[in-house]
């Protein structure tokens, strides 16, 4: 029987390899998708504790993320899209007009 | 016997996560995201979280990712030239940052169920009893998602058109 | 009964004047010298009434030598252990100074309207001397240490604004500074003198200020630690008198206009000095070291200024040195334990002293601002009024009977010659060399036949708004020595009839010097006999002792030197370290952090999630 430690620490690795993805992924789309693990992590551990708990709500939450998620990646590839035609390339260097 | 497929699932999951992150070509990187998604769906139905794991598997690796998958293809991102990108200057230090944030989830986690095992409840997500909840006590952010999603689709028409111009 | 209404008015109806000239008729000359004199002869109007009140008023049981005393105060600053008035105190001796100040002053105030009447900026020399004439009614209706400092630092502004009223004139500008920071100087030993008293006069809330309370504190008072009080308050006569070796700036301030001269520094600033000596008496009275040296501070001024005098040829740089000698004797005088001397001469030295300066004004004026006394001949001939008003006072001044200055003189000789052999026989030298350098000038100036050979222009009477005043003054100084103002003053002292001795000696004294400088200069000869008759000392004296010399050898280089160690010190610890230290500081971290603004999104990622990581941190190890 799985004890909700584990579910847990599942969640916990699973964040943390996103963290990693997400600050050393040299192009965006992997930023993107490193983004992504993230709200699996946390999509994990909603319905670890849902179940628990006794307690629908959990359940319910992880429904909502994942439709934000669907909103917010659409709109990420878009700009994704826009930069690949702007800049010839997805290397996250390239979005250095800010730089002082 | 549903613990043997815990672990099963879960090893892929962590193994299709570091796929993600650390393959090279793009399309690699996608498809481990699919086998993610599906690794956590399976552990979504051994919680008896029914209802939110087929919505997973339909909007996330239906949709969403296939969405990825067209950007990919479209944009021929696992060309050679993509696949031989120079390493992102904060490599290491981004490492270190999982694997404190890891360390410290560890920490966080024995210090908080120390006491004693939680007995997993009885509650089974199944499409009624969801449902149900859904349009009774959350009907608002239910309405108001389908908003969001309109907004959505405006801007990513607003940002095409806009670049179409050009 | 005395009304005290009157006393207010006094104080604040020049300070009126002051503030309606200089807010609204900064333009107009006549308006403005209107409302001056109107604002001091409101306030000699009610001194006189606030006489008539005191005279009338029967002398109370109560002991001390002013029987009727009148004391109103408002609370000023009220904090916990400190408690400081502004109020008055009407005695006798206040009401005696202020009729002088007052008096003279509104006679002086007629006067400069017709001397300075070609001056472009008249109103602000009436706006000066008003508030100049608030101050110097702020010290003598003061009751207690601090209001009295106040007005004390007030008049010292007044004088230095007034001694550099023609400010485009180098001289004169420097001459202002000059007596400022003289004054300065003295006023920080009165200052610490001042505080001194307050903290050993009680303890706590006990302390005190007012003069009437520390009267009757002191005799209680440890006797070394009222030395030191009493000393350094003397400093600040030795400044505001212009007592050696702080006399340097009397001279240099005759650069001020003549009325100027007059008021300020004849008859009634520098008497402050000793006015405050009188008012606090009761403080020195008990302390024979503090008045030994009160009383050789006195003589050795008074005799030194007379040496100075005799080689002068400037007319009001005579009268200045006069001055000091004068005030020398006032001030041996009170060092000799008679206030009530000291102040009697402070009066009829107020009327003379005044006098023969604005009589020197009306020469100045009538000859286009001509100084030089070897340049003037045959005065009376050609300026009667004048001429025999300056006569008059110089002849009070000489001490000849029966004149205002004849008696005051004689009651400090007498004084002198009860207690202090030595101090007696410098006075009465003083008084032959004040005699001597008189006469020097009258003979040169004012005697012989009218010679216009050095002037084109031919010389006339000053018109009547200044030999109306000369008259006036001039009855005051013949008159003086019989008004009463001994008893009027202190009616309980014994008065010792008159000693005649003293008298005889003085007098002859007197004649003497003034015979001897007739005979030398009366037939006008071409070249001062002085400088070939005294040899060394002549420029001994020309060089004024060599005060000046060293004291300017003192700022120049200790001062100064000090000063630029300073100015060094704050170039480098200050400017370079701290202004330009802090701007460098704030570049040199610029520079540094703008290195964040990398533009790249991965690394603001980074940053955001280096945070999160903290946060999580604190929340883990606290929990």
């Amino acid at each position: 029987m799985i004890r909700l430690r584990v579910y847990l620490l599942l969640s916990g690795i699973l964040f943390s390899i996103g963290v990693a993805g997400v600050t050393t992924s040299r192009n965006v789309l992997k930023i993107l998708l490193s983004l992504e693990l993230l709200l699996a992590a946390s999509n994990l551990s909603f319905v670890a504790f849902s179940r628990f708990n006794g307690d629908y709500t959990g359940q319910l939450i992880v429904f909502f993320v994942i439709l934000v998620a669907a909103a917010e990646v659409a709109i990420g590839l878009a700009i994704i899209v826009l930069m690949y035609r702007h800049f010839s390339t997805i290397q996250a260097d390239a979005l250095k007009d800010l730089k002082w | 016997m549903s613990s043997f497929f815990f672990y099963l699932f879960a090893t892929v999951l962590i193994f299709a996560s570091l796929a993600v992150v650390l393959a090279r070509n793009p399309l690699y990187n996608v498809l481990a995201l699919v086998v993610v998604i599906f690794s956590l769906a399976s552990l979504f139905m051994l919680l008896e979280a029914f209802f939110v794991g087929i919505i997973l598997l339909l909007v996330y690796a239906g949709a969403v990712l296939v969405f990825f998958l067209f950007v990919v293809m479209c944009l021929n991102l696992n060309a050679p030239t993509f696949t031989t990108i120079e390493q992102s200057r904060f490599r290491s230090l981004g490492w270190l940052m999982g694997l404190t944030f890891l360390t410290e989830f560890f920490l966080a986690v024995k210090s908080f169920l120390a006491a004693q095992a939680i007995e997993p409840s009885s509650i089974r997500g199944t499409i009624e009893i969801i449902g149900k909840i859904l349009f009774t006590d959350y009907l608002l952010p239910f309405e108001l998602t389908s908003l969001l999603l309109l907004i959505a689709v405006f801007g990513i028409v607003s940002l095409a058109k806009g670049a179409l111009k050009t | 009964m005395v009304n005290p209404l009157f006393a207010w008015i006094t104080l604040f109806s020049p300070l009126a004047a002051c503030v309606v000239i200089t807010l609204f008729f900064l333009r107009s000359k006549t308006t403005s010298a209107f409302i001056a004199i109107a604002g001091i002869f409101i306030s000699f109007v009610c001194c006189v009434l606030l006489f008539g009140q005191i005279f009338q008023t029967p002398a109370s049981p109560a002991g001390g030598n002013s029987p009727v005393e009148f004391q109103q105060s408002l609370p000023w600053i009220q904090l916990d252990s400190l408690t400081i008035d502004f109020g008055i105190l009407v005695n006798p001796l206040a009401i005696m100074m202020l009729l002088v100040v007052t008096g003279v002053g509104s006679a002086i105030f007629i006067y400069s309207q017709g001397y300075m009447a070609e001056d472009p900026s008249i109103p602000r020399f009436f706006a000066y001397l008003s508030l100049f004439a608030f101050s110097m009614i702020g010290i003598v209706l003061s009751n207690n240490f601090i209001q009295l400092f106040i007005f004390w630092e007030l008049v010292g502004l007044s004088s230095y604004l007034l001694i550099g009223f023609w400010y485009e004139k180098p001289s004169a500008a420097d001459a202002g500074v000059k007596a400022f920071v003289v004054n300065r100087a003295a006023d920080f030993g009165f200052l610490c003198g001042i505080l001194l008293l307050w903290s050993i006069s009680g303890v706590g809330n006990a302390r005190s200020f007012l003069f009437t309370d520390l009267a009757r504190v002191v005799p209680h008072l440890d006797p070394h630690l009222l030395t030191v009080v009493g000393l350094l308050i003397f400093c600040g006569v030795i400044g505001k008198s212009a007592q050696v070796p702080l006399h340097v700036w009397l001279p240099d301030a005759m650069e001020g206009p003549t009325p100027v001269s007059a008021l300020i520094h004849a008859a009634t600033m520098v008497a402050a000095g000793i006015y405050l000596l009188a008012r606090t008496f009761f403080i020195f009275e008990p302390l024979t070291t503090v008045l030994t040296v009160i009383a050789y501070t006195g003589a050795i001024t008074a005799f030194l200024a007379a040496t100075l005098a005799i080689v002068e040829n400037d007319i009001k740089r005579i009268l200045a040195y006069s001055t000091l000698s004068q005030l020398g004797l006032m001030v041996m005088a009170l060092g000799l334990g008679g206030p009530l001397q000291g102040m009697y001469h402070l009066t009829t030295h107020a009327f003379f002293k005044a006098l023969l300066f604005l009589a020197a004004g009306s020469v100045i004026y009538a000859l286009h601002h001509e100084q030089n006394i070897w340049k003037m001949q045959g005065l009376l001939k050609q300026m009667p009024i004048t001429g025999i008003t300056f006569l008059i006072g110089t002849l009070a001044l000489c001490g000849i009977f029966p004149l205002s200055g004849f008696w005051s003189k004689d009651e400090i000789l007498a004084l002198a010659s009860e207690h202090n052999n030595l101090l007696y026989w410098v006075a009465t030298l003083t008084s032959g060399l004040t005699a001597f350098y008189m006469g020097r000038l009258l003979w040169i100036a004012f005697w012989g036949k009218a010679s216009t050979s050095s002037h084109d222009h031919p010389v006339h009477e000053s018109p009547s708004v200044m030999t109306i005043p000369l008259v006036f003054l001039a009855v005051l100084s013949v008159t003086g020595g019989f008004l009463g103002i001994p008893h009027f003053l202190y009616p309980r002292a014994e008065h010792p009839s008159l000693n005649i001795s003293v008298a005889l000696i003085s007098s002859v004294v007197a004649i003497l010097g003034l015979a001897v400088s007739y005979i030398i200069y009366s037939k006008r000869p071409a070249l001062d006999p002085l400088g070939t008759k005294l040899g060394i000392i002549y420029p001994i004296l020309k060089n004024k002792y060599y005060f000046d010399t060293v004291y300017g050898w003192y700022v120049d280089r200790v001062q100064q030197g000090f000063a630029m160690v300073l100015f060094w010190v704050e170039e480098i610890f200050i400017v370079r370290f701290g202004v330009h230290g802090l701007t460098d500081i704030a570049k040199a971290s610029g520079n540094v952090l703008r290195r964040l603004q990398t533009g790249l999104v991965q690394f603001y990622a980074l940053v955001f999630v280096l945070g999160v990581v903290y946060l999580f941190f604190v929340m883990v190890t606290r929990l």
